[in-house]
């Protein structure tokens, strides 16, 4: 019997779910608190899982599996033997976000990413913070993704990363932290897009009852978006989307955004440059293109200016760009804010350029390449995170908790190799969510990506993508890397 | 429209087309060893004519025998012309256009593409090699009825036509001159109504033909209905009345029409009946030249 109720663990499959029973991680819950009661807006949903038995779980599971398959929603892995394409993983146990809450997230992010947008065009100009701040200038003015082509350049309501994708997380108390912005070519946002429009079909039901807000206004936000970055003064610029093709991990999202936007899809060699204009090559012949969304990565977009080899690119579109005949979004060179020692500035800029307090709290970070906090980090290793700063997709992360004295020496040893490229925070028990997985219910961490978008006006998306890490214990949330995904509502508390 | 999604949806169309037919070829000669098991005559080396990859053949084989050209024209990877290969560049085509095509077609092509995969022609036990060959027909015939049927009418849906059309005259013009008139030493004046027949249902004409025709087959009546009538999908002039419609609705299409409507004018002109053999084989040669001069026109005009 104890046995039994020890956990959410079904033992027959008429059994139903106790709340009372789900065996709670040792970070905060967002269904459930310390005392094992549902938290108050979770409650209907809550009592709703609990009148379920096992067999109507795996019902519904497989329900949102085969809704997945049949729409062929799918990303692409790749590994050292090559890639392959795999189905979207998405647990139909939604995640919730009181509103209130939710609003005053979506404040501090339009805030945040108003400040980054302000310091990037400041850094190709007058440079007012790196002269004013405590920043090492060399953190900017040498990274990888600085151009000096993008120098003296201004763009439209100073937007350079036009679509910004932020990853927070929330920590121990249940406060949410901005852990990094994705300023370059943040991805996931179709994914948000198609869990909702899955969970629609296996719960109709609990929509019509719950008054969750709507997502689906992204793809007209993000379309004015793409209209307002346009140099030319025009109602309908013509408006492409540059993808590297079918083998990139995110053409699934480049061709699900193009068709909801009505856009075209081009890849490199559809479009041309020809008398300073950058065409598109259609039946009619060539057809002059205002804005390009790019999902291309600065070093191939351009030959001329990057990788000489590159053929996903367009041979002297910077040029272009330059002259200011066609648009490119996000702006090449916002890269350099998207950088981890970077971040740790964020407070800074917004008080600099709006003179505000951060409404969105950073992690704190310690850089590496300062001796103060190289000692601080080192003595306390074993409860911190160390950060490769120019990564993405969680590779290179080293977690404190999981070293011995061997690995340990060996991460040290790394970090003095290269100091600059390093920074550490401390480790944060992210927030967990009850999630299915081998016919029980029990909790997984996760984190939340919303996307914002700079134009005229600022939009940021109703909630996010929320990345669930499926196995146990676990805090790796990228799908490249087993990770899953939750529909996430926001909902009246 | 992208030019490269136009591009795409013209060599889809093509592709599969081209499966379908040789599928027919294959089906028909199949059907005819049934027919004839102890005729040693019959031949399947214009099979491999048809396609002109003879020089590809003999590199690999030295006989033209069952087993050997059916390997060919199934999995031959030096063959341009395999059904194999056909459907890989269908595969390769669709990818980036998947999006502007109904997902039934999509789905049908990978039905297709897995029916052909999944296993060897030549383990295929003999009984059941006629039925298998059918169904890939049948399965080609599924993808363009479902284009028929969810497609809107528009660039996409006349690009498709287009490389299918041009497909089928390609294809009804090699088959006519290789699997008729070059078959063999025979003239044609010779053949038997039951040779006329199985070249009518290699391109599925038997029924059609038996409407306007009935009782012993002519010569002079199976050319002009393959050639000229006007009302048989598979005849070389109603292609070419469809492939009119196509440009009609496409931009810059005063060069190609004018090619086709010259194409078309020695198809109405021709009085076939006094066309010996080679007359008629020089005359569908010429045919076919006109074609890869379409083609080029085509791939300079919109790709």
């Amino acid at each position: 019997m104890n046995d039994i109720l020890r956990i959410g663990k079904y033992t027959n499959n008429y059994m139903k779910l106790k709340w009372s029973n789900y065996e709670l991680a040792k970070s905060f819950d967002e269904y459930i608190n310390s005392d094992n009661k549902v938290r108050g807006h979770i409650r209907k949903i809550g009592n709703f899982f609990e009148s379920l038995s096992l067999t109507e779980l795996q019902e519904l599971n497989s329900s949102t599996e085969s809704a997945i398959k049949s729409l062929g929603i799918n990303f692409r892995v790749y590994s050292d033997t090559g890639s392959e394409e795999r189905s979207w993983p998405l647990d139909f146990i939604p995640r919730l976000i009181k509103k209130k809450e939710w609003d005053q997230v979506s404040k501090g992010l339009i805030q945040r990413t108003k400040a980054l947008n302000l310091f990037i065009e400041d850094c190709y100009n007058e440079q007012k913070f790196l002269k004013q701040s405590s920043m090492n200038e060399d953190l900017i003015l040498k990274s990888k993704a600085y151009f000096s082509f993008c120098k003296n350049v201004k763009l439209p309501n100073s937007a350079w990363s036009h679509i910004c994708g932020s990853d927070l997380i929330k920590d121990i108390k249940g406060d949410f932290y901005v852990l990094e912005d994705n300023l370059r070519i943040p991805s996931g946002v179709s994914y948000m897009l198609e869990n909702r429009y899955v969970m629609k079909r296996v719960f109709p039901d609990l929509f019509s009852h719950y008054g969750v807000s709507r997502i689906d206004e992204y793809p007209l936000r993000l379309y004015e978006t793409l209209v307002d970055s346009s140099f030319r003064n025009t109602k309908s610029p013509e408006i492409v989307l540059l993808t590297p093709g079918i083998y990139n991990s995110a053409y699934y999202e480049h061709s699900y955004l193009a068709q909801q936007m009505g856009i075209d899809l081009v890849e490199g060699r559809d479009l041309v440059v020809k008398n300073g204009y950058v065409y598109k090559k259609t039946i009619e012949g060539l057809s002059k293109v205002d804005v390009i969304y790019r999902r291309v990565d600065d070093a191939f977009l351009d030959p001329e200016v990057g990788d000489p080899k590159s053929v996903l690119g367009v041979k002297g579109l910077i040029k272009c760009w330059k002259n200011k005949t066609v648009s490119i979004v996000n702006a090449p060179g916002c890269g350099i804010a998207d950088d981890k020692a970077v971040y740790r500035y964020v407070p800074d800029m917004i008080k600099f350029y709006l003179d505000e307090e951060c409404i969105l709290p950073n992690i704190k970070t310690y850089l590496m390449s300062k001796k103060k906090h190289r000692n601080y980090v080192f003595q306390n290793i074993r409860k911190m995170v160390i950060k490769p700063v120019a990564e993405a997709g969680g590779y290179g992360i080293v977690i404190g908790k999981t070293l011995n004295n061997e690995t340990e020496e060996e991460i040290k040893r790394k970090v003095l190799g290269n100091t600059k490229n390093y920074v550490a925070q401390p480790l944060i028990d992210l927030s967990t969510t009850p999630t299915f997985s081998r016919n029980e219910i029990s909790p997984r961490h996760l984190d939340l990506r919303p996307f914002i978008l700079s134009g005229k006006k600022t939009y940021v998306t109703v909630g996010g993508l929320t990345r669930v890490a499926l196995k146990k214990g676990s805090t790796v949330v990228n799908s490249s890397q087993g990770g899953g995904s939750k529909d996430t509502w926001i909902v009246e508390a | 429209m992208l030019s490269r999604s136009a591009k795409h949806l013209y060599w889809l169309a093509r592709y599969i087309e081209r499966t379908e037919n040789i599928s027919r070829m294959i089906d028909v000669n199949l059907e005819l060893i049934l027919d004839y098991p102890v005729d040693h005559s019959l031949n399947w080396k214009p099979l491999i004519d048809t396609l002109d990859a003879n020089q590809y053949y003999e590199k690999k084989y030295k006989k033209y025998n069952e087993d050997n050209v059916l390997s060919f024209l199934f999995e031959g990877t030096n063959n341009s012309s395999s059904i194999k290969n056909c459907l890989d560049m269908a595969k390769y085509n669709i990818e980036t256009v998947r999006d502007d095509l109904p997902k039934s077609a999509s789905i049908s092509l990978n039905h297709l593409h897995d029916h052909i995969f999944n296993l060897s022609f030549l383990k295929i036990h003999k009984r059941k090699r006629l039925p298998y060959i059918t169904n890939i027909v049948d399965l080609t015939q599924e993808f363009f009825s479902s284009i028929n049927d969810n497609l809107s009418r528009g660039y996409e849906f006349e690009f498709i036509r287009l490389g299918r059309f041009l497909e089928r005259i390609d294809m009804i013009s090699r088959i006519i001159d290789c699997l008729c008139i070059t078959k063999s030493d025979k003239k044609t004046y010779d053949f038997s109504t039951m040779e006329w027949i199985s070249l009518l249902s290699i391109l599925s004409a038997q029924d059609a033909f038996r409407k306007v025709s009935k009782g012993e087959v002519d010569r002079e009546e199976v050319i002009n209905f393959l050639l000229q009538d006007d009302s048989f999908p598979r005849s070389i002039t109603r292609c070419l009345s469809v492939l009119r419609l196509c440009l009609d609705s496409l931009p810059k299409n005063e060069k190609i029409i004018l090619k086709i409507r010259t194409l078309r004018l020695r198809f109405d002109t021709a009085s076939f009946e006094n066309f010996d053999d080679n007359k008629l084989h020089i005359f569908l040669d010429k045919c076919q030249k006109d074609l890869i001069a379409i083609d080029k026109l085509v791939e300079k005009t919109y790709f």
